[in-house]
């Protein structure tokens, strides 16, 4: 045995041990201990957030401070009030008494575009829960996410929680993780070291004593995670469709557009990556754009862009792009535009595959397509939709009621958001009452288990008190009635119902 | 708080109140004293005790090591703290009683 399986086994005892004594405790010393890691949490947020920009390179530290404010204050006000330990509800016409219980050590593997926001928001979730926590960040944002977590486990400490409640992996062990998850992988061929990452990491994520694993990463991890079989909440990426219908307030959409795709240089997998237009406001949409220094590619920059996007090996959005600033993406394309540009605009006649922009992108880039009318515009956001973002977010920006509810109807996403900026809001608390959150389910078509905000009714055993109710239908129904062949369905059916 | 009783080679270590991280450290290292190298089996009384820490949960599986199972047992326990032992898989090496 190394002495990495050694940790990570001394690790898992310390955190089963945590959950048990984590059982003992009541509500009003689990809001204490979650209230004092809140003000930790905020008190650290610009230190957290420029420790993140510095480590990884990416974003900008300023709306990585906003990211650690919805993380810890925005999420402590939706949840301080929320009843996670004992009784926490009595239906008395319907007998039913519920309780909560913790479900036992949650392992957090966590994102580097996120990294501390996601640490923060993990952990306060879970000791509202009374769950203790593991975190393996990312091994780009180690040092920061690290932090993060002791400073979250010594304001714990400080109010007399578990010991061990919040412990983390600090050696890395997810830096091969594209090969870890492929079955036909020859190990052989490996480095002995990656050999035994590879196996540190499966280790990790399937040890039974974890009751749950939470996962902000690439789908790569999270398909690991969920086939480790131990229950899963993952948050997986997303292509957003925008579209601006015709009835919009154009100037404020492309202002809140813009608010979103700026944001932290487009690190968030829920901001808008294509904008859907009808040919009628096309111009008006693209003036207003330009006027807000949106940047319109000629066909050669897209081109050119198209080249870079990608990384060559493993096909996927190259981590040499991700948030960073439009002009430094330009740059690094080979042409050159203004300083202060906000966002590269890419007009496409398509969606897909041969067309390398219209995939998952977190950078301050935008796909720009012209549809005829607002049939064709939603089959565009359909193919958006369907085109790497499937179960995550989808944004509408309309005055009109029923063509919002057309688009919502069709569209297959978690969140569908009316009139407001696409990665602010799907995060939730700021621009709706969505639960503020850091790990946005995508549904079953993003192999996840919800489409919520996941939040802390998502990390709780509720186990229901069940008092004896008599259902008087069954009880004054004739059940011999059910041993003859010779009734139908129909028939059963209208004598149950019979309200005499 | 902790009180101890002697009897033909077996001392029982009777426990009363929360037995939270300052308690059980103040206790801890007394009661390790008194039992080390010493010809004789432990019980740890809990059912005065409604609270137990991972600084106790430490206590116990020191104790377990140095005594081995055979002369170690945890008797009187209360629901709450029961089901502590069992999360924490006490129960597979040490006897609770």
């Amino acid at each position: 045995m190394t002495s990495a399986y050694e940790s990570l086994n001394e690790i898992l005892e310390k955190s089963v041990r945590a959950s048990a004594v984590f059982s003992q405790l009541d509500q009003e010393h689990t809001d204490r201990i979650t209230r004092a890691v809140y003000k930790a949490a905020m008190d650290n947020r610009v230190k957290l957030a420029k420790m993140a920009k510095e480590e990884t390179g990416m974003g900008k530290w300023e709306d990585k401070v906003l990211k650690n404010v919805i993380a810890s204050q925005m999420t402590y006000e939706d949840i301080k009030s929320t009843k996670t330990v004992g009784i926490i509800s009595r239906d008395e016409k319907n007998g039913i008494i519920e309780i909560a219980q913790p479900m036992g050590p949650v392992l957090a593997i966590t994102p580097f575009t996120n990294p501390t926001s996601t640490v923060i928001f993990d952990i306060l979730i879970c000791l509202k829960t009374r769950n203790p926590i593991v975190i393996t960040p990312h091994e780009k944002a180690a040092k920061c996410s690290i932090e993060a977590a002791r400073i979250c486990y010594e304001a714990a400490l400080a109010e007399d929680a578990p010991e061990d409640c919040i412990q983390w992996v600090e050696y890395s062990s997810r830096k091969l993780t594209p090969e870890m998850m492929s079955a036909s992988i020859s190990l052989e061929r490996l480095s002995e070291e990656a050999y035994s990452r590879i196996q540190l990491f499966r280790t990790l994520v399937s040890n039974r004593r974890f009751a749950l694993i939470l996962v902000a990463a690439g789908s790569d991890v999270i398909q690991a995670a969920q086939s480790s079989g131990n229950p899963t909440l993952g948050a997986s990426t997303g292509n957003a469709p925008v579209f601006i219908e015709r009835t919009a307030d154009i100037p404020f959409a492309i202002n809140q557009i813009l608010i979103s795709r700026t944001f932290d240089y487009g690190t968030s997998w829920s901001g808008e990556q294509a904008v859907v237009v009808e040919k009628a406001v096309a111009g008006e949409i693209m003036e207003e754009f330009k006027k807000k220094k949106g940047y319109f590619m000629t066909g050669e920059e897209v081109g050119l862009l198209e080249k870079i996007v990608l990384d060559k090996e493993t096909g996927k959005i190259s981590m040499d792009i991700i948030g960073k600033p439009a002009f430094q993406i330009a740059g690094m394309a080979g042409f050159e535009v203004p300083e202060d540009t906000a966002v590269l605009i890419a007009p496409q006649d398509g969606i897909g595959d041969d067309y390398p922009l219209s995939g998952e992108i977190i950078a301050p880039i935008l796909t720009f397509h012209v549809a005829d009318d607002f049939q064709q515009a939603i089959n565009a956001c359909i193919e958006v939709n369907f085109s790497g973002g499937v179960g995550h977010t989808a944004g509408i920006f309309s005055n009109d009621e029923e063509k919002i509810k057309e688009f919502s109807l069709v569209m297959n996403a978690g969140r569908i958001l009316v009139n407001m900026p696409s990665t602010q809001g799907a995060l939730g608390g700021i621009y709706n009452t969505l639960h503020p959150s850091m790990m946005l389910g995508c549904g079953a078509a993003g192999k996840n288990i919800t489409t919520d905000n996941i939040t802390v009714s998502n990390l709780l055993n509720i186990q229901r008190i069940t008092l004896r109710r008599l259902n008087e239908r069954y009880m004054r129904f004739n059940k011999e009635k059910y041993l003859d062949e010779s009734i139908n369905a129909v028939t059963i059916e209208k004598e149950y119902n019979q309200n005499y | 708080m902790i009180e101890y009783r002697s009897d033909e080679g077996k001392i029982t270590c009777l426990f009363s109140g929360r037995m939270d991280t300052e308690e059980s450290t103040r206790v801890g290292s007394e009661l390790i004293e008194k039992i080390k190298g010493q010809d004789l089996s432990v019980v740890f009384d809990l059912k005065e005790v409604d609270y137990v820490s991972s600084a106790f949960l430490r206590i116990c599986l020191k104790v377990a090591r140095e005594m081995g199972d055979d002369r170690f047992s945890v008797e009187h326990v209360k629901p709450t703290v029961k089901k502590v032992f069992k999360i924490a898989g006490f129960d597979k090496i040490m006897k609770i009683e």
